[in-house]
């Protein structure tokens, strides 16, 4: 008997390929995005494991005080340390001037901790004192191979270095400059890993200045930081809050938390389309199973084999999901890492992965089939026997009955308002497929907004200078500043001080920039976190909100502000705290800053702002020629760079509209079909007639497309609301997500919706056509 | 059409054969049929089940092409429409009832008929109610399907068809999902529509009781018509007994 339920399953899973294929499809989807973003999320984090094991990357970094101490504790301690001058000078490279950075490295070996790997030359020489290697980003950007020459300026002047290699640097893999400037566009900063000696000439300190400590664990990593901190060192990085390492690990931390949002929508959204699928199988099949239970078939039985579909259903989309997940997940981190120039690349293979895949596909088909399972079980022979579906009651609409003259609309209209609440089961899961497509939707395309309206909140409103400039003689002095303001096309330009510095209060430190202003400046505007402007005033300091969080200060408190181009710490007060998109930075006024420090000579930069029309990269060049000008920073590059990058930002929201429309494809496909299957009788009527299928079709399209709309607005609010939190969860001291979507995304993401309900009503209205009018109006169930 | 009502309709079958399939799985519905019926004539098609009555009204109401042969309605062969022309024929000369009566059950009685005037071309309230009344639910007119009995929904299936005016009305067992006591209503007014509206009525059915209402019965066998008599005095529908 059981034998024979199987062979009638098989059939009827033949039968409904189409409808079956469309669950299958959802679950296949959910599974390998599930398989996919959980293979990239653990073969990325192993990549990166690897590497930082091969190039001992620090587990904590000191910027100056007592680098010595701490090196003698680690190695105390069984740990490694590396003693090193970093420093920070322009580099010209062909013309073009840049900010760089030098680290110092052993000439003759690797050193212990942080070690480059060689991907083209060879290892920096004892025999050649002005041989370097050059990151690989910097490389890539400007074209430079081994052999190839640059220049470094430092306290005396500009040297001539030769490039003997191109590495890659755990401390680099993302080029970040600091915590505060994550996002650089590649041509304005630079890394070079040159002989210790060479780097200490060029450093102005002329001493060395950092220890990088590798194989220190949680214990000695805290107690070397207490020692830095309480030696009065400028900037103690555990690993995990190094500048690369954090920005990477908000990066595979999306994976991670893709991983989870994916799956739910994708699985639910299959697990409707069965459900829905099923409950239309059993009510059709009534006659049967009464024929069944009158001939002996116990309920467990028949309960069991409607079980069956959702089981059968789960596992094939399942097993196809997890291969494509397997096969995806490899793909995607090989397409990862080869973006951000990881040189080690680790793909492993987990059976945890597949068979959780598995699992989940196979337990969301059987939840679904669960309670159609129940009812097919539930059935009497005698009520099925008779072979009759339940009566629909009818009714009005609520619309008609909350307006009134809505009672007086067309037939057509009526019918296609009553028949929302007809079936309220398919109703909702139209609904629930219109809400999920629009999360997904909205999730993307929601990033891919915030990133471009935060950028332009960032170098449109914040930041509004088109240039910064760094002298060659160190100070910005009025004479280069007035030198600056006569170059054609440059409208204003105002002297800044931009300072590293260490903000510290109660033992909690953050470095950070710090960035002094004149007060009345019209190069900046600071908006508050609280919402309005702010200005800068006397020595009021003002600061990124992520700050109030990082070291614990209100608005109001004293800090202690430490840097090495400072001649002491100073104590400044916090005027308010500020709502920035990029970095956490620090303000002040410069004559503030000048009183508090007692010199009137801390200006080091310039920012400039062109006049309206000008050509910019004519002014940029103009400014790049004066004598006295060592580095010009294109302030607006980065937010042109960003639009570059946005392309692959448009393929990942193409993807996910694609995913989206497939997703609610497939549930409004077996929502249609299972809509057409029941109405055969009364679209068969209406063909006899004399209407016209084109008449049916917009009969039913009209239906449709209303539920759909119905469906766009919760789906919308929902979808903001998930993807206001899935941003939120990037929030960081790096970056400051706030959701922004625009009003066409909502109305483009609603229009697409209405285009998938338009085509995935498509197969079912050709069903309509292709009735067999004769028989169906002879059938009282079909 | 006089008097404001329109003649019924005048039918002509020649040689129509029907076949389902092909090979020696092929199914012979109708073999060769000929018949000629005449406007107003009321018509039961008498046959057992598989002998092709259904198949006949089928072809007649142009749902369904016959394989071969001319199926000539008011002059005009349908047999030779395409699906559009037969939807078009449908609308403009046919009234189907059906043994289930297939209504919206989301739109009440005087909706289920209004929508079909409305989709097929008339908007007139005034004539959807008279025709309510005419099946005797002028008191039901905003009865939703559910709220119907069996008769009353046939009832508001032959309003539906009638509606449109038709000159041929098409019945497939129009009694078979009804107790007697309300078939009979329903025959009764089949045969007053029948004899008011002048239309051209062709009944399939298997019950030969119900035969003895007809004008004219036309026994099918095999797919062939076995024998054509006239009823000299019809019974009236209220008399029949099965």
């Amino acid at each position: 008997m059981v034998r024979l339920l199987r062979v009638k399953r098989r059939r009827d899973l033949r039968r409904q390929r189409a409808q079956f294929g469309a669950v299958i499809a959802t679950l296949f989807i959910g599974v390998a995005l599930f398989g996919a973003t959980s293979d990239a999320y653990r073969n990325l984090n192993a990549s990166y494991r690897t590497l930082y094991a091969d190039l001992r990357f620090a587990d904590l970094t000191v910027t100056g005080g007592p680098v010595r101490e701490i090196a003698r504790r680690a190695e105390a301690a069984g740990a490694l340390a590396s003693i090193r001058a970093v420093t920070d000078v322009p580099f010209e490279v062909d013309g073009s001037k840049l900010l760089g950075r030098v680290v110092g490295m052993p000439s003759d070996a690797q050193p212990l901790v942080d070690r480059v790997q060689v991907l083209s030359g060879t290892y920096l020489s004892p025999s050649r004192e002005r041989g370097v290697l050059v990151e690989q980003h910097m490389a890539s950007h400007f074209h430079l191979a081994p052999g190839d020459a640059l220049r470094i300026l430092g306290p005396g002047g500009w040297t001539t270095v030769e490039v003997v290699g191109i590495a890659a640097s755990p401390e680099y893999l993302w080029p970040a400059r600091s915590r505060q400037e994550v996002l650089v566009p590649p041509g304005d900063f630079g890394v070079l890993f040159v002989p210790e000696a060479l780097a200490q000439q060029l450093s102005p300190s002329s001493a060395a200045d950092q220890v990088a400590v590798y194989g220190a664990g949680p214990g000695l990593v805290s107690e070397l930081s207490r020692v830095a901190r309480s030696g009065g060192s400028l900037d103690v990085v555990p690993r995990s809050e190094q500048p690369s390492n954090a920005a990477l690990q908000e990066d595979v931390s999306g994976f991670g938390e893709l991983a989870v949002l994916f799956p739910i929508l994708f699985l639910a959204a299959a697990a409707m389309a069965a459900f829905v699928l099923l409950s239309r199988l059993v009510r059709s099949q009534r006659a049967e199973i009464g024929t069944l239970t009158a001939n002996g078939f116990g309920r467990r039985t028949i309960f069991r084999s409607y079980l069956g579909y959702g089981i059968w259903a789960g596992l094939v989309g399942g097993v196809l999901g997890a291969v494509g997940g397997v096969a995806l997940g490899a793909w995607i981190t090989h397409l990862y890492t080869s973006a951000i120039s990881v040189p080690i690349t680790v793909i492993r293979f987990s059976w945890g992965t597949p068979l959780v895949g598995i699992a989940i596909a196979v337990l969301a088909a059987v939840l679904a089939a669960a309670a159609p399972a129940r009812a097919a079980a539930s059935i009497t022979p005698a009520e099925a026997m008779r072979g009759t579906t339940p009566a629909t009651t009818g009714g009005r609409s609520v619309i008609e009955r909350l307006v009134p003259p809505a009672r007086a609309l067309p037939g057509r209209w009526k019918l296609a308002l009553r028949n929302i609440g007809r079936s309220r089961r398919r109703t909702i899961s139209t609904l629930v497929g219109v809400v999920l497509s629009l999360v997904l939707v909205l999730v993307s395309w929601g990033m891919l907004d915030t990133t471009s309206i935060l950028l332009s909140r960032q170098f449109d409103t914040v930041q509004r200078q088109d240039a910064q400039l760094y002298f060659a003689g160190g100070p910005a002095t009025a004479s280069e500043l007035s030198a600056a303001r006569a170059v054609p096309g440059v409208a204003a330009a105002e002297p800044a001080a931009e300072l590293p510095v260490s903000i510290s209060d109660a033992g909690r430190s953050y470095a950070t920039t710090l960035l002094a202003l004149p007060q009345d400046t019209t190069m900046h505007t600071f908006l508050l976190e609280g919402g309005g402007t702010g200005h800068l005033s006397g020595t009021g300091l003002l600061v990124g909100k992520a700050l109030s969080g990082l070291i614990g200060v209100s608005s109001g408190d004293l800090v202690t502000v430490a840097s090495p181009a400072l001649p002491g710490p100073i104590r400044l007060a916090i005027s308010g705290f500020l709502d920035e998109p990029l970095g956490t930075f620090a303000y002040v006024s410069l004559p503030g800053l000048e009183q508090a420090v007692g010199t009137n000579a801390l200006a080091n930069t310039a920012l400039l702002r062109f006049a309206p029309g000008a050509d910019r990269s004519e002014v940029l060049n103009r400014l790049q020629a004066m004598s006295e000008v060592s580095v010009v920073v294109d302030s607006r590059g980065l937010a042109s760079s960003a639009s570059s990058l946005m392309g692959l930002f448009y393929v990942f929201v193409g993807v996910m509209l694609l995913f989206g429309g497939l997703m609610s494809f497939a549930l409004m496909f077996n929502t249609m079909s299972a809509n057409i299957s029941e109405r055969a009788g009364e679209m068969a009527s209406l063909r006899t007639a004399g209407v016209g299928r084109a008449t049916i079709s917009g009969l039913l399209t009209r239906e449709n497309l209303l539920v759909t709309a119905l469906g766009i607005a919760p789906g919308l609010l929902i979808g903001y609301l998930l993807a206001a939190v899935f941003m939120a969860s990037f929030n960081s001291d790096l970056f400051t997500f706030t959701l922004h979507v625009r009003w066409t995304t909502l109305v483009l993401s609603a229009a697409a919706m209405l285009v998938v309900a338009l085509v995935s009503q498509w197969p079912g209205v050709r069903t309509v056509g292709r009735l067999d009018v004769a028989w169906v109006v002879r059938e009282r169930s079909v | 059409m006089s008097d404001g009502k329109r003649s019924g309709a005048t039918l002509r079958l020649e040689a129509v054969v029907k076949t389902y399939g092909t090979g020696e799985i092929a199914v012979h519905a109708l073999r060769g049929v000929d018949l000629k019926v005449g406007a107003g004539e009321f018509v039961v098609l008498l046959g057992p089940s598989g002998s092709g009555k259904t198949t006949l009204l089928n072809v007649v109401g142009g749902i369904e092409s016959p394989t071969s042969g001319r199926v000539i309605s008011d002059g005009v062969d349908i047999s030779s429409l395409d699906a559009d022309g037969q939807t078009a024929y449908r609308r403009d000369h046919v009234g189907f009832v059906f043994q289930f009566f297939n209504l919206i059950p989301t739109l009440t009685a005087r909706e289920n008929v209004g929508l079909i005037a409305e989709l097929t071309g008339g908007q007139d309230d005034e004539r959807v109610v008279g025709v309510l009344h005419e099946v005797g639910l002028g008191k039901r007119l905003d009865h939703f399907p559910g709220a119907l009995s069996g008769g009353e929904q046939q009832r508001v299936a032959i309003a539906r068809a009638l509606v449109k005016d038709p000159p041929l009305l098409l019945c497939d067992e129009p009694t078979g999902a009804l107790d007697l006591e309300t078939g009979r209503t329903v025959l009764d007014l089949l045969r007053r529509v029948n004899r008011d509206r002048g239309c051209t009525v062709l009944l399939v059915t298997h019950n030969s009781a119900i035969a003895e209402m007809a004008d004219r019965v036309v026994h099918m066998r095999s797919g062939q018509l076995e024998h054509d008599h006239r009823n000299k005095v019809p019974v009236a529908a209220e008399a029949l007994r099965w």
